[in-house]
């Protein structure tokens, strides 16, 4: 059964040569997962601005230098963390409204990933010297007070046989 | 007197004249201000006592009789060994004593420097 199988399977080299076709079949891609070409006449401008949804003022497509985005517009870069939480967004676990372009590499700034456009509330060599301040500020107290150990006030022990006499606080006879 | 831990480090910084160290044993003599002088400490448990029930070496002090009679018991009244309540505190009582002594002496080296001390400033005035 399982030879029956196996020799059902497409041939391996067929496989390898039409990469791409496998791909494009198991990703479910389409035609409109892709950019338009790069818009060169402004009437293609238009037409890409009203593709993506925004304004012709706002519609800056990338640099045609081989990047492939094509007519992708240029967005600003805002982390969904820096996001309003407040602001009734329609879909509020992307921060995103109902058909808002995505930045590029909008997989990479969502709440769950990196903050982009943190601000810190201090800065990051208030926070190391924070850190270095609480190491070496431990260690000033501790090489301070190493000179000055405290002890109870008692001798050493008393042992027989340690080559000196030792006494009682009773007075002979 | 009525010192704490913390200000005996700070004194023996400070004033290492009048502080004696707690590692070090006493300077004077200790027959000093008794007449006929101070009994000695006797030890009651022979080495071969000592040996013979492997006593570690830090307990083989001037407690040690009592550290002897105590295991003694333990092991006579096992699995009893409640019944050597009085044998414990016997030896508990002599540690204390002897760590009471010890006390003392830090004292009475302590304030035997500080008249040193005085002296010594009286003679230089």
């Amino acid at each position: 059964m399982n030879s029956i199988l196996k020799s059902l399977r497409l041939p391996k080299s067929w496989l390898k040569n039409n990469a791409i076709l496998i791909t494009a079949v198991r990703s479910h891609f389409n035609k409109d997962y892709k950019p338009g070409p790069y818009p060169r006449t402004k009437k293609e401008r238009i037409a890409a601005a009203e593709k993506y949804g925004i304004l012709y003022s706002e519609y800056k497509p990338y640099p045609d230098d081989g990047g492939g985005y094509g007519d992708y517009p240029d967005l600003p870069l805002i982390s969904a963390d820096s996001k309003d939480p407040f602001y009734p967004w329609d879909s509020p676990e992307l921060k995103r409204n109902f058909n808002e372009p995505l930045h590029v590499e909008f997989d990479l700034v969502r709440e769950d990933r990196y903050d982009v456009s943190l601000k810190l509330r201090r800065p990051m060599w208030f926070q190391l010297a924070q850190c270095l301040g609480a190491i070496f500020g431990y260690y000033a107290l501790y090489a301070l007070c190493e000179k000055a150990k405290m002890f109870p006030a008692v001798l050493p022990k008393q042992y027989p046989g340690d080559g000196r006499k030792h006494y009682t606080f009773e007075t002979k006879s | 007197m009525g010192n704490s831990y913390a200000h005996n480090g700070y004194n023996l910084y400070f004033h290492p004249e009048v502080t004696p160290s707690p590692v070090e044993p006493p300077t004077f003599d200790p027959n000093i201000g008794f007449a006929n002088g101070r009994k000695e400490r006797v030890m009651i448990a022979t080495e071969e006592e000592m040996i013979s029930a492997k006593l570690p070496r830090e307990d083989r002090d001037y407690c040690a009789h009592h550290l002897l009679k105590f295991r003694a018991c333990r092991k006579d009244n096992w699995p009893f060994p409640v019944l050597c309540e009085h044998e414990k505190h016997v030896y508990l009582n002599c540690k204390y004593d002897d760590y009471l002594l010890r006390m003392k002496e830090y004292e009475r080296e302590r304030r035997l420097r500080v008249r040193e001390q005085k002296q010594l400033k009286t003679v230089g005035a």
